[in-house]
């Protein structure tokens, strides 16, 4: 939207060839500037420039919707609004399984499962919807080198003997699983970039990125100067496509993490549990 | 009209070339009239003619000014602030703790900002404003609509449905408990339904969307007069990346809490910001501190910070220019943002270290 040019703004064309002049194409370079500059650049007068910012605003600025619609377009179709990881206890506190449209973490220490449960979840994703999966490809961008196609397959035909009966079906299964090896943060990034395209042609329902913090915890030492602002830019960047992958396909993304020790002297963060009965509201 | 020409808000080359052709104050320009200046500076009479009525509609409004006439001027005397002020609502926060702090609730026309490590409420803070503000005023809220502006997809309508059932459950309690007309009539329209579609939402995917929907905002809210709620849910991500020139960052949000800070004036409703914890590197320790710097500080009138202790969810009312600073405890439950139930008082004897004086009741007592 930032890169959008300013003749797709409906600007006339005169004013958008004086802006060029003064290197003013796109609506980020025209939105970035303060009204008097503005108005020096298009010389015009200060409610003229108003209207013009409206313009441009409006061309840039997202559509409004109410809570009710957004509710209306989830209950109309809620089989696909999750995942369903097949772990019975898992998907209840959940609430239904892995939420399509938004991003999920899993961490934990090292030699836990993490992999594992990427590796079950690919193979669920490309089941038919009948069965509880998603019926599409899966995209696996591996930075540790841990996925074992032969793995893969064995949980398939163990868990699943009735549906894959027959080689065909597993080699099926295996050619809609796409794996990324990438082993640096911008390999990562550009792949991350690069996905709109693939999750199209490809109908991909499902990412997976295994794991985020090894490239970043190789690359950043946050104890030097200045990698931490470029280890946050890196990491905000990465997750500002994902969302917008994950909301705009409406697909489960899932990303997994590892443990470090928080060597601060403030208790580290715990998990809040839920109180059931919250009878004080009721009986004011 | 006395104002110079060099002040008024015309076009730049043509204040130069007033400048050149000598005209010094805009009684002048008015006094030339449109054919006469068209002559003079060489511009078509059509032009003059649009100068001159900026010309006149600004010195206008001077002259309101000067007389002091109300309308789009903003002085006023403290008494009439003051009076209104105490009229004016507050939107409550169903957490009996975080209003009393707060004086009543969130307050209209200033800006509120809710800062707090990932994960401790600051969302669920929000969604619960944005379902209370539409509380009838018969039960003590201000009946509004709320905008909702979200940068990092966190808003679950599943959520909001939950938090807004809880509300009209606790509202019918009291309408039964009461018994009066108006409250009955209130519920009417006071539905799940009708709560969700007066909750206007926007996601914005990168700081360029955010700053073309701030500025298209006041029209918004001019169609839609009775929102008193503007939250955006997260100021602080698209702004931390993709930046390498801190200083137009820094430019940018200045520019953004002044629209805020005009819209919630002119409106009459309440601003509402979350903003992220970042990392300040110190000398010998490293302590946990609002994003986006210190002059974005002073873009806030209210600061709260959310924060932990073990597993307990605290508020601290960090920066307010009426009520001091303490620090209170919250819960996050199925129905929303509320109070830490406070310990049960049983009949049995543990009951009595409450009241020293009174004499323990017995187990024979005891039902």
């Amino acid at each position: 939207m930032a890169a959008k040019k300013l003749r797709r703004a409906q600007l006339s064309q005169e004013m958008c060839e004086r802006l060029s002049r003064y290197q003013i194409t796109t609506c980020q370079d025209f939105l970035c500037l303060s009204l008097l500059e503005l108005m020096k650049v298009t010389g015009q007068s200060y409610y003229e420039v108003q209207k013009l910012l409206c313009k441009v605003s409006r061309a840039c600025a997202p559509k409004m919707q109410t809570a009710y619609e957004m509710k209306l377009r989830k209950s109309v179709n809620p089989s696909s609004a999750f995942l369903s990881t097949t772990l019975h206890s898992l998907d209840r506190v959940l609430h239904g399984g892995v939420p399509c449209g938004s991003l999920t973490e899993i961490t934990s220490p090292p030699g836990c499962g993490k992999t594992q449960f990427c590796i079950m979840v690919s193979v669920l994703a490309t089941l038919p919807v009948s069965m509880g999966g998603l019926d599409g490809a899966v995209i696996y961008i591996d930075t540790e080198s841990a996925f074992s196609a032969e793995r893969l397959i064995e949980i398939a035909a163990n868990r699943f003997p009735a549906y894959f009966d027959s080689d065909e079906k597993l080699f099926c299964m295996t050619r809609s699983i796409h794996l990324y090896r990438e082993l640096t943060c911008c390999s990562v990034l550009k792949r991350i970039m690069s996905l709109e395209e693939e999750i199209i042609s490809k109908k991909v329902k499902l990412i997976i990125i295994d794991s985020v913090a090894s490239v970043v915890r190789k690359e950043f030492d946050t104890k030097l100067q200045g990698n931490l602002a470029e280890r946050s830019n890196f990491l905000t960047r990465g997750a500002s496509v994902l969302k917008y992958l994950a909301e705009e396909f409406s697909i489960p993304v899932i990303l997994t993490n590892q443990i470090t020790t928080s060597l601060s002297s403030v208790p580290a963060i715990q998990a809040d549990l839920v109180s059931p009965a919250d009878d004080l509201s009721l009986s004011e | 009209m006395q104002r110079e020409v060099g002040t008024l808000p015309l076009a730049p080359a043509l204040r130069a070339r007033l400048a050149a052709a000598g005209f010094q104050t805009a009684q002048e320009l008015l006094d030339t009239g449109p054919c006469g200046l068209s002559k003079e500076i060489g511009i078509s009479r059509e032009e003059a003619l649009e100068a001159l009525q900026v010309v006149r509609q600004e010195c206008h409004g001077d002259a309101a000014r000067t007389a002091g006439e109300s309308g789009a001027t903003r002085k006023c005397t403290a008494l009439e602030l003051l009076e209104e002020e105490q009229t004016q609502g507050f939107i409550i926060t169903f957490c009996s703790a975080l209003d009393n702090i707060l004086g009543g609730g969130v307050q209209l026309t200033k800006i509120t900002e809710i800062c707090g490590a990932p994960g401790v409420g600051k969302t669920q803070l929000c969604m619960q404003l944005a379902v209370d503000v539409q509380i009838p005023e018969c039960f003590g809220g201000v009946a509004g609509e709320a905008v909702f502006i979200d940068t990092e997809g966190s808003f679950m309508v599943d959520r909001v449905v939950d938090i807004a059932a809880a509300c009209v459950q606790h509202c019918h309690l009291i309408a039964e408990a009461q018994q009066e007309e108006d409250h009955r009539k209130a519920l009417e329209t006071f539905s799940l339904e009708n709560i969700l579609s007066h909750i206007y939402y926007f996601r914005c995917r990168d700081y360029i969307e955010l700053l073309a929907q701030v500025y298209l905002l006041p029209e918004f809210l001019s169609e839609h007069s009775k929102v008193r709620l503007v939250v955006i849910d997260g100021i602080a991500f698209p702004f931390r990346h993709d930046f390498e020139d801190l200083s137009l960052r820094t430019r940018l949000l200045n520019g953004l809490a002044q629209q805020l800070i005009i819209i919630a004036n002119d409106h009459k409703s309440a601003v509402v910001l979350t903003n992220q914890m970042t990392t300040r590197i110190g000398q010998s320790q490293s302590t946990l501190v609002p994003a986006l710097g210190e002059s974005w500080g002073h873009a806030a009138t209210v600061r709260l910070i959310f924060h932990w202790d073990n597993s307990q969810r605290l508020a601290t009312l960090y920066k307010s220019p009426s009520q001091k600073e303490s620090t209170i405890a919250y819960h996050i439950t199925s129905h929303g943002f509320r109070d830490v139930q406070p310990p049960a008082v049983t009949h049995s004897a543990e009951g009595t270290e409450m009241n020293p004086r009174k004499r323990p009741r017995t187990e024979e007592e005891k039902q």
